[in-house]
């Protein structure tokens, strides 16, 4: 999203149209380019046991749902305002037992 | 089988299309044109620069400034738009620009924007000379008008007074009918587009003509107060929807605001990369959503924005004797839009 700079000056984001003049930073999506987005997600539990660090499974079959979502004020719970422009399930499977 | 797990991997995404502000309202305009019944006729004569200037500054009317709500709504009626062109106006009537000032349905956002622009801004700025909501003028309230009712321009102070009794009144009591229905009068309508703001470079073509509905031909147009017809030459530019959805900083103002930059972001980003389509070529066209002009909110504008490709694997690394089992999801996402996604 764009960062609008508060009057043109500083490090300050704008927060009202009246106040914006620049951009601080901006991560919006350009036109007629493709924006790679990675996100690796842990399937596990941590604990500790006798110092050591040990990491259980929590599922071997589970889902990952993938949503895009456009939030014009910044939240998901906003009827007529948010909305979810993109959404995909993906089932998923790591193998039982093993080394 | 193991135990089935759902797991939301959002976050990210959705924190990279977050915007705090409003967009403006969708790109284009009303409807006002007709079939051209006969040939081009010569209509009106020039009109000077100099009285051109004074005709901007009062309007493309050229009439005196307008003194109450009701009276600036009348001069942009575009009710006899609606005999003619019925469909057209049904569509626009489902746009923002239908209600630029008091903005979606039920909510008034915009209407309340406007009052958050005089309590947090022009009461707080030393030499806005705006101490209490009675000052405010015309002059001040043009900061969000020059694209949420630019035709403002062509009012006395009294008008400005009038559209902040009712803003307040609204956020008051939104039950206040009296105060959406005034506020509700005023839009960017069909003359907004087709008269008003149908020329841009008023020295090389002229000044906007009053009894004169602009469009894509020339002739006779069945309308009493426009029984003209000419043709704009950016009518199907995107030089149209930018005079409003905008550059960045408006640096023709005393205190510059910045509501959108969806031009500026389509010059210098969209054209570089090759990008061949007008403003209204996706919103209208491509859309058919016709004079419904809509942005986000529309799913016919979504799917045509944006491509999302999802790909996902599990598996489990190895770190030491610790065993990782991890989900990898890769998200691509082209935009194919004419700008930048969000705008801001």
């Amino acid at each position: 999203m764009p960062t609008p700079q508060q009057m043109g000056r500083g490090d300050k984001m704008g927060r009202g149209p009246y106040e914006k003049s620049g951009f601080l930073a901006d991560s919006s999506l350009p036109p007629l380019r493709t924006v790679k987005q990675e996100f690796m997600i842990p399937v596990y539990k941590e604990t500790k046991k006798d110092g050591k660090v040990e990491r259980a499974i929590l599922a071997n079959d589970f889902t990952v749902d993938v949503e895009l979502w456009y939030l014009p004020y910044g939240k998901k719970d906003d009827p007529g305002n948010a909305q979810k422009w993109f959404s995909v399930s993906k089932e998923l499977t790591i193998a039982k037992g093993g080394k | 089988m193991g135990k089935r797990k759902t797991i939301l991997a959002w976050a990210a995404v959705t924190l990279l299309l977050n915007v705090t502000a409003a967009l403006a309202v969708a790109d284009g305009g009303g409807a006002a044109s007709k079939a051209a019944t006969g040939g081009a006729k010569p209509v009106a004569t020039a009109v000077k620069a100099d009285e051109g200037t004074d005709q901007a500054k009062a309007g493309a009317a050229g009439e005196a400034k307008a003194k109450t709500i009701a009276e600036l709504a009348a001069r942009y009626d575009s009710s006899s738009c609606k005999e003619c062109h019925e469909g057209i106006h049904a569509e626009w009537e489902k746009s923002l620009h239908a209600r630029s000032i008091f903005g979606d349905d039920e909510v008034g956002r915009t209407a309340a924007t406007f009052k958050t622009t005089i309590e947090n801004g022009l009461k707080e700025w030393p030499y806005s000379g705006v101490k209490k909501p009675e000052d405010v003028q015309v002059k001040h309230l043009m900061i969000c008008a020059k694209c949420h009712l630019p035709q403002l321009q062509e009012a006395e102070d009294s008008v400005a007074q009038e559209i902040v009794k009712d803003i307040y009144a609204y956020a008051a009591d939104p039950n206040n009918d009296k105060a959406k229905e005034a506020l509700e009068s005023l839009n960017i309508g069909c003359l907004v587009c087709h008269n008003r703001n149908a020329i841009t470079h008023k020295w090389t073509d002229g000044f906007p003509e009053k009894d004169v509905v602009y469009g894509t031909k020339d002739g006779d147009h069945e309308d009493q107060a426009h029984p003209h017809m000419k043709t704009s030459k950016i009518m199907k530019e995107s030089i149209l929807c930018g005079q409003c959805h905008g550059q960045g900083p408006n640096f023709d103002m005393e205190n510059p605001t910045q509501c959108a930059t969806l031009y500026a972001s389509y010059l210098m980003t969209y054209i570089p990369e090759g990008g061949q389509n007008t403003c209204q070529e996706c919103h209208m066209e491509k859309s058919k959503l016709g004079h419904n002009i809509q942005s986000y909110r529309a799913p016919e504008m979504a799917k045509m924005a944006v491509d999302v490709d999802v790909e996902a694997k599990a598996f489990q690394w190895r770190d030491g004797a610790v065993t990782t089992p991890v989900a990898k999801v890769s998200v691509a996402l082209t935009n194919k839009a004419g700008h930048g996604i969000p705008d801001g």
